[in-house]
């Protein structure tokens, strides 16, 4: 189920990738736009609390008032907020199942999928909440379900549902206790929301802003298309027949009718207990490579590493023997072994002064070292038929060994980010190849958060180790085609083969330079 | 105009996304009452008598007493539970003991029931017992009752059975 989830979604990527461009493909940004509606919901919310009259009588008057009255603002606001609400539902269902499916929930992830879970809960009761004011027939059906749910439970010692017998028993009074929980519930899960991303480097909470006005501009066609309505006024003297649901939060109300108030909460605990639960089940946990290790007499405290690993598994400490110095420690609890700190270490260079390259930080499954002498290794054994190409990639992306010919070396890596600029540099200036392609996750959903960003920063320059000046552009190529990108990665590779067989040699470069 | 395809593309793939939401929010309608069918609520919030006597305090117990719980009495807290029968038409709709809530058993006995029956005119009878000590059931309610497709009948109880 799992892959086929995930075949889906690399699918779907592809397309909205097309349509959208990378940086603004929704599906790479499903928290930040989930962020965005939340705000969106919030601020509509306010309108629409200034002219909510908590009463029988007048909350569902006021609605239609807000509605009808003023339906160029008010309608809209409303319409805003009822969509946007449903969008917000739709993205964090997307959301978990998207990392779900990319395997994104294991690990040192184990505490932003845990702690999502809650929040399911408190989006379903914030929205729920919300429909419950408006006391039309959708109301009056979930307000008596609600209540008879929450009466199933042992410690509820008089029905609630007795609040909602007939007209006559129910008061202003619950009106003002369900606009205060309302306001209460979503802001618990705004703080849950920022809890969520608690431990996440640089978590991304704002989609980017062409996809935010686009949303924008679609919500507001469809707000004055379709306008959100009221049903009829509730009435609790006559029992509601047929209703319209929103089937996005009240799916499991017939539930609750059909198969009784106890089973429902059986299995929506259930479920929840099983997700929570998903991180440490034993067939989905990923294998436990080990995590990366410090040098100290390498390692020179520019807190570089500190700065790129994107799951905040490095700190820095005072130097075990330079005094006045700082050391990276890494938290064998947050480090998955990307890599993506080797890559960032500025002792991870080729050219530096030493009998064995090592470097200040480095995992053990492919130490800066042993990549060093497969680089070598492997570009020594290819043909000088055509241009040689080191193809760096990354085990979440295209199949680079698949890509391997006579003349066009591949090694694929936990993360592309592991590779340092100063390998590019060498391999191009020892003259070992004519190019270097690294390739990785689709640009703006990198299996390890940030490898691809870091990367296409570093070699422009933004981010630190740079790709140095003199390394020639054209013959670095930067290309983020994901896992289903491997035949279009095969592609351009021979593109790039053809170009360098085209451009001029590296040493009548230099030349022309030096000239 | 490979951005205009690339926006009409995107148009297009956002009518896909809000379109659903517009039609799931409200649609399809969902059958919650079958037709000619009406709603019956049994509502019910009563403590049950005290189960024994209140005995006189002797000397002996005064003694033992601190001083300003000296009293003349001392009665039992636990309350009877309640014991509900629901008659539709000769048959037993429902039937339960409830009992009373507190952690001495000393609070209050609430029942809230939803039923659905069909619409027309009934035969009901309900039936309660609220003391352990009387066999039978002290408390009757007869009735019979003209009820309207998706009408909702509510039999509550305040010194007595009553239907609303």
């Amino acid at each position: 189920m799992k892959a086929l989830l995930k075949r889906g979604f690399n699918l779907l990527d592809s397309l909205f990738s097309r349509a959208f461009t990378p940086a603004w493909n929704p599906l790479y940004q499903l928290g930040a736009l989930s962020f965005f509606y939340f705000w969106i919901v919030a601020v509509t919310g306010v309108y629409l609390f200034i002219f909510f009259e908590t009463s029988i009588s007048g909350a569902y008057s006021s609605i239609e008032q807000i509605t009808h009255g003023q339906w160029y603002i008010g309608g809209v606001m409303r319409s805003f907020h009822r969509y946007a609400s449903a969008a917000m539902g739709i993205c964090v269902t997307l959301h978990v199942l998207r990392e779900f499916a990319m395997d994104r929930y294991s690990g040192p992830r184990w505490f932003s999928w845990v702690s999502g879970i809650p929040l399911l809960w408190l989006l379903f009761a914030s929205a729920i909440g919300g429909y419950w004011l408006v006391w039309d027939q959708q109301a009056q059906y979930i307000a008596i379900l609600t209540a008879e749910w929450f009466d199933a439970l042992p410690i509820m010692v008089d029905p609630m549902a007795s609040l909602f017998l007939n007209e006559s028993t129910l008061s202003d009074r619950f009106f003002s206790l369900l606009v205060f929980l309302h306001i209460g519930i979503p802001l618990a899960l705004l703080l849950g929301m920022f809890i969520h991303i608690k431990r996440v480097t640089a978590p991304r909470s704002n989609p980017a802003r062409g996809l935010a006005a686009g949303t924008l501009l679609a919500m507001l066609a469809v707000s004055l298309w379709r306008p959100a309505l009221s049903q009829a006024p509730a009435n609790l003297d006559m029992a509601v027949t047929e209703v319209g649901l929103d089937w996005v939060f009240l799916n499991p109300y017939p539930l609750i009718n059909s198969w009784g108030p106890g089973n429902t909460w059986v299995l929506l605990v259930g479920l929840s207990t099983v997700l929570c639960l998903l991180p440490w089940m034993p067939s989905r946990r990923p294998k436990r490579t080990p995590v990366a290790v410090v040098d100290p007499d390498n390692c020179n405290g520019c807190g570089w590493c500190l700065a790129d690993c994107p799951y905040e598994a490095v700190s820095m400490k005072e130097h075990d023997f330079k005094k006045g110095h700082k050391q990276s420690v890494v938290d064998p609890d947050l480090c998955v072994s990307c890599g993506i700190c080797a890559g960032a270490c500025p002792s991870s260079s080729p050219f530096r002064h030493v009998d064995e390259l090592t470097t200040g930080i480095s995992i053990p499954e492919l130490h800066i070292k042993e990549l060093l002498a497969r680089t070598e290794a492997s570009l020594a054994k290819l043909s000088t038929d055509q241009p040689r190409i080191m193809l760096y990639g990354c085990d979440h992306g295209s199949v680079v060994p698949d890509i391997q010919s006579s003349t066009v070396a591949a090694i694929s890596m936990p993360c592309a980010a592991l590779v340092p600029p100063a390998f590019v540099d060498y391999v191009l200036r020892q003259d070992l190849a004519e190019g270097v392609l690294i390739s990785g996750c689709c640009e703006g959903d990198c299996f390890h958060r940030l490898g691809n960003t870091w990367v296409d920063q570093r070699f422009s320059m933004e981010r630190m180790p740079v790709l140095r000046t003199r390394v020639p552009r054209e013959r670095v190529r930067l290309r983020w085609l994901g896992a289903q990108g491997t035949r279009a990665l095969q592609r351009e590779v021979v593109e790039f083969q053809r170009e360098l067989a085209e451009a001029p040699a590296l040493i009548d470069l230099e030349d022309v330079s030096s000239g | 105009m490979a951005s205009a395809r690339r926006y009409l593309a995107q148009a297009v793939l956002y009518a896909l996304f809000f379109l659903p939401i517009v039609y799931i929010t409200h649609q399809p309608l969902h059958r919650h009452l079958p037709e000619e069918m009406a709603e019956l609520k049994i509502a019910v919030r009563h403590a049950g008598k005290v189960i024994g006597e209140c005995t006189d305090v002797v000397a002996a117990d005064y003694r033992a007493l601190p001083g300003a719980a000296v009293r003349p009495q001392i009665c039992p807290r636990e309350r009877s539970p309640l014991q509900l029968e629901l008659v539709l038409d000769g048959d037993i709709l429902y039937r339960d003991t409830v009992p009373a809530s507190g952690l001495h058993d000393d609070g209050v006995s609430s029942i809230y029931r939803r039923f659905t029956i069909p619409a027309g005119t009934h035969r009901l009878l309900l039936r309660m017992n609220d003391d352990v000590a009387v066999a039978g059931y002290p408390w009757e309610l007869e009735a019979e009752v003209a009820l309207q497709p998706a009408q909702v009948l509510v039999a509550s109880f305040k010194d007595g059975f009553r239907l609303e």
